[in-house]
């Protein structure tokens, strides 16, 4: 047997608890555990996605005390105690968030993969700045990758948000 | 029942029928999913690009704490390949590895961990060899040979006129070399899925793919199980844009399901998708190109080489179309073409969106575009003079759809009114305007069969099933509007379904821009049928004459009034009521093997603005016109015209995923940029050219390729209108802009 490998250090497993889309949860966890996967893997909300893994394409935004982060740069024990908003707290079917509607009504996504962490990205630019210019909208994205729509659709949906807000 | 019988208008603009799960994050994608016992799978990839493996030991990590099942090639029960033409690419490694992506041994455990840990422990051992990394190499006397038939993977080639004949009555010869980048699709979902196995010993993959019943045959060739036995449910995917054609992860995972006896999910990271996943060929293509003295051009005589990396897949069908496409739209006597895929230690090239288009036309119309300076002629009058008109033949001579494409695309950039700058000091302006042909479906002599097959289901609603996939391009945006439109009906009145052998209809593959098209010319084959089938029953049940019954939404309306829905029909009914259809993607009737009939138009203007100081190029504007007959969902065509282009101002300025003695330099997202929001002009002009030849019976063309093909070239001729400098070679990084500038010395701190 490969000594080294019997040998490995067990990292012994912390309790968190914290606030997810207005639900207290305990999960049991590795304390450096990604905050992604937890939130996908134990809490089963795949709406936040992975993609690169390294806090370059925003897949995987969340919201952690109102702030957008990107939940795989989070390790699980920075969650204790916090409050975090992913897609699933924003809208449902049939009770759509503003952006979401605009997103729909104005093709701001196609394979929808990046679409969950780019609603969390708007959302919060929209928060801070409910009329943003064309330079305020793009460093407020300038943290989500999309492959599909270059942008067009989503730049549309983020006027049309905006518009209504008024 | 009084209901006026509303027809559903022009569903074009509607919402897209995936849109609420994807706004809301509730779609499960195929990685998303996960089932009870479920293992994880990991992949062992080669540490070499090239090198004969001396031994495989996988003892060690077989024991190890929550590893089920440990395989290597001596698990493979069939044929140990894979590829969609020829299976030349190893499942698993025997005694030779020919690139960094390929695989060696494959484990599943209980957790990701563990999986991780296990395939640490497999000992392979290498004697490593020659590394082949570029086509030059390969093509040496000295050179080993890669694949017993050699290190050329296929030659293709058309010649017509004289070529020498023709250059010695040219006034003016360009002659340059371009080379164009290895592209990665980054489709923002990478590869992966879980595979279950079945009772039957069959297996149950939930794995993307552009063509499930394609993976199905494939898997089964692998395998050694009927393919009856193996379902494929592939959609849908976040991104593919050709990369996931091939088979990726799926062999592995069935394997280790089959050899386990539990799902096994394989879901990839970033750089486990590099390091092994296709992109797009590296091309080097000299073009020699003249033309009288007013700038018609007399001859052209083109040399296309590829880098096709290790294996096969598709590399031969993209030489096939770039040779093609190699004269574009004009009208040449003296045509030359050779080109040569080759194999060497580089990562596969294959499938991209384009299909060797793009590669091709950059070459073209940068040899159009210094042709036109050399003879002072605009750069649009210049085309004007050489463009196809409509009856002319297809580029390789054969019969094709008449189209006056060309001109359209061309005459409405050139109508559009000129960009207005707000001029900075250090920076210089310049628009260009390129434009290509691209062709349609399979082509000649391949296998493209398409159908479909509409129903009425039980609760009600009129099925559609195709074998087509959804990886965002939006072909269920397409089939709701075919189908809505055909029948009047509306969208709850239709259920779609697609990417699940299990279900639907084998209709070809969902590439080559064939599937807006194929759905289009399945309904309109199947709707007059159905509807009959439909009025017959409905006429029985409602008591009213046929000949006054009509479907709209919700049912059926004998003169304004609903009489019958759906619904109540399919409640009395004793037999199903189904039409299927099934016919090939419309060919050339000329013996002219790969080449296209229907094809589509784009012209592109790219506005650029150079900084001096820096070098940084940035688009201010991309206006593309597009023809390729109506439109079906306006949201869908223009997002892949958008999309499209966006993806080739990447292509054009920033992407490139490099490679030094077979490996690759990049990783992840932080080396491997793509355009983000900053690096593309917000408004993109999308124009449509809806009109077609009269009596043209093809309706709708596909866009998904169209977009990306003409992007470069205008942005190049951009990036020369405003500083003077012509690039050759793809991307145009800021250093090799400066490096152009200091040349010329362009910047105003020069003395001069
Ligand atoms: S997955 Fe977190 S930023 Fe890319
Ligand atoms: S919609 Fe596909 S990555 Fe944005």
């Amino acid at each position: 047997m490969d000594t080294e490998i019997e040998n490995q250090p067990v990292r012994p497993l912390t309790i968190l608890s914290f606030t997810i889309n207005g639900r207290t949860v305990q999960v049991t966890t590795d304390p450096s555990a990604r905050l992604a996967d937890i939130i996908r893997e134990a809490l089963d909300l795949t709406g936040t996605k992975i993609s690169c893994g390294i806090g370059r394409c925003g897949a995987c935004s969340v919201w952690l005390n109102g702030k957008l982060v990107n939940s795989c740069l989070i390790m699980a024990y920075q969650a204790e105690g916090s409050t975090i908003t992913t897609i699933e707290g924003i809208g449902e079917e049939d009770n759509l968030d503003p952006v979401q509607q605009a997103f729909l009504e104005e093709g701001g996504f196609q394979c929808g993969y990046c679409t969950p962490g780019m609603i969390m990205a708007v959302k919060s630019l929209l928060k801070d700045t409910p009329h943003p210019s064309d330079e305020e909208i793009a460093e407020g994205l300038s943290g989500n990758l999309c492959r599909c729509t270059g942008y067009s659709g989503i730049v549309r949906a983020v006027r049309r948000a905006a518009e209504k807000e008024q | 029942m009084t209901d006026p019988k509303p027809r559903a208008a022009a569903n074009n603009k509607q919402i897209r029928p995936d849109g609420i799960p994807k706004v809301t994050g509730r779609l499960r994608y195929l990685t998303d999913g996960s089932m009870d016992g479920m293992l994880y799978g990991k992949i062992k990839r080669s540490e070499f690009p090239h090198a004969l493996i001396t031994s495989i030991s996988v003892e060690k990590a077989a024991a190890m704490p929550g590893v089920r099942a440990v395989i290597t090639h001596e698990d493979v029960p069939a044929v140990n390949g894979f590829g969609i033409v020829m299976p030349d690419q190893p499942v698993l490694c025997e005694d030779r590895v020919r690139y960094v992506g390929d695989a060696v041994a494959a484990v599943a455990a209980e957790t990701p961990a563990e999986a991780e840990a296990a395939l640490e422990a497999i000992e392979i051992k290498y004697e490593e060899l020659p590394v082949l990394d570029s086509p030059e190499k390969s093509l040496s006397s000295e050179a080993p040979l890669l694949h017993p038939e050699g290190n050329v993977l296929h030659r293709n080639g058309y010649q017509k006129g004289e070529c020498e004949k023709g250059f010695n009555q040219c006034f003016c010869i360009v002659e340059e070399t371009y080379e164009v980048p290895r592209q990665m699709h980054t489709y923002m979902e990478t590869e992966g899925g879980i595979i279950a196995p079945e009772e039957d010993g069959g297996i149950s993959v939930y794995m993307g793919t552009q063509h499930g019943f394609k993976d199905r045959f494939q898997l089964s060739r692998i395998l050694g199980i009927e393919e009856e036995r193996i379902r494929v449910v592939s959609s849908p995917m976040g991104g593919s844009f050709g990369g996931k054609d091939e088979l990726n992860v799926q062999p592995y995972a069935a394997l280790l399901a089959l050899k386990s006896g539990a799902p096994v999910k394989i879901h990839q990271t970033r750089s486990e998708s590099m390091r092994s996943g296709i992109k797009r060929h590296p091309m080097k293509i000299t073009m020699r190109t003249g033309t009288d003295q007013e700038g018609h051009i007399l001859a052209h005589k083109v040399e296309i080489t590829a880098d096709t990396g290790a294996y096969s897949t598709l590399g031969p069908a993209i030489l096939d179309f770039a040779v093609e496409h190699a004269a574009g739209p004009y009208i040449i006597p003296h045509v030359e073409v050779n080109g040569v895929s080759v194999f060497t230690n580089n990562g596969v090239s294959g499938e991209f969106r384009g299909f060797g288009g793009n590669q091709v036309t950059f070459a073209l119309e940068g040899q159009i575009d210094r042709l036109a300076e050399k003879v002072k002629v605009s750069p649009i009058e210049f085309r004007k003079m050489n463009l196809r008109a409509e009856h002319d033949p297809g580029p390789l001579g054969q019969t094709i759809v008449p189209t006056m494409g060309a001109e359209h695309v061309l005459n409405a950039m050139e109508k559009k009114p000129p960009r207005l700058w707000r001029k900075k000091e250090w920076k210089q302006y310049g628009t260009g305007i390129a434009i290509t042909m691209h062709g349609g479906g399979l082509g000649y002599g391949r296998l493209d069969p398409a159908g479909g097959r509409l129903s009425l289901t039980s609760e009600g609603t009129i099925e559609a099933a195709f074998g087509f996939e959804e990886f965002g391009q939006g072909i269920t945006g397409v089939i709701e509007a075919v189908v809505t439109e055909a029948f009047g009906c509306s969208r709850e009145d239709v259920t779609i379904r697609i990417g699940d052998t299990a279900k639907v209809p084998a209709t070809g593959s969902t590439t080559a821009s064939r599937g807006t098209s194929m759905v289009w010319h399945a309904v309109q084959r199947m709707k007059g049928e159905f509807q009959e089938k439909l009025l017959d029953k409905a006429s029985a049940v409602a008591g009213c004459l046929k000949e006054k019954l009509s479907l709209g939404r919700g049912g059926f309306y004998c003169e304004e009034e609903q009489v019958l829905t759906f619904r109540h029909l399919a409640n009395v009914l004793e037999t199903d009521i189904v039409t299927t259809t099934t016919f090939d993607f419309p060919t050339t009737p000329d013996n002219m093997d790969g080449s296209h009939y229907l094809y589509t138009f784009a012209a592109v203007r790219a506005e650029v603005e150079v900084d001096i100081r820096t070098g940084q190029v940035s688009v201010a504007g991309l206006n593309q016109a597009v023809s390729a007959g109506p439109v079906i969902h306006e949201l869908g065509y223009k997002g892949q015209i958008e999309g499209g282009g966006v993806m080739s101002i990447g292509y054009t300025l920033m992407e490139e995923a490099s490679m030094r003695q077979g490996r690759y330099l990049t990783e992840n997202l932080d080396t491997y940029m793509i355009p983000g929001i900053s690096d593309v002009p917000f408004d993109l002009d999308v124009h449509p050219i809806e009109s077609l030849s009269d009596n043209d019976p093809h309706g709708p063309r596909g866009v998904g390729e169209i977009g990306t093909v003409a992007v470069a070239p205008a942005i190049v001729k951009a990036i020369h209108e405003a500083c003077g400098v012509w690039t050759n070679h793809l991307p145009v990084s800021p250093n090799k802009m400066l490096e152009h500038l200091t040349e010329r010395e362009v910047q105003p701190w020069i003395p001069k």
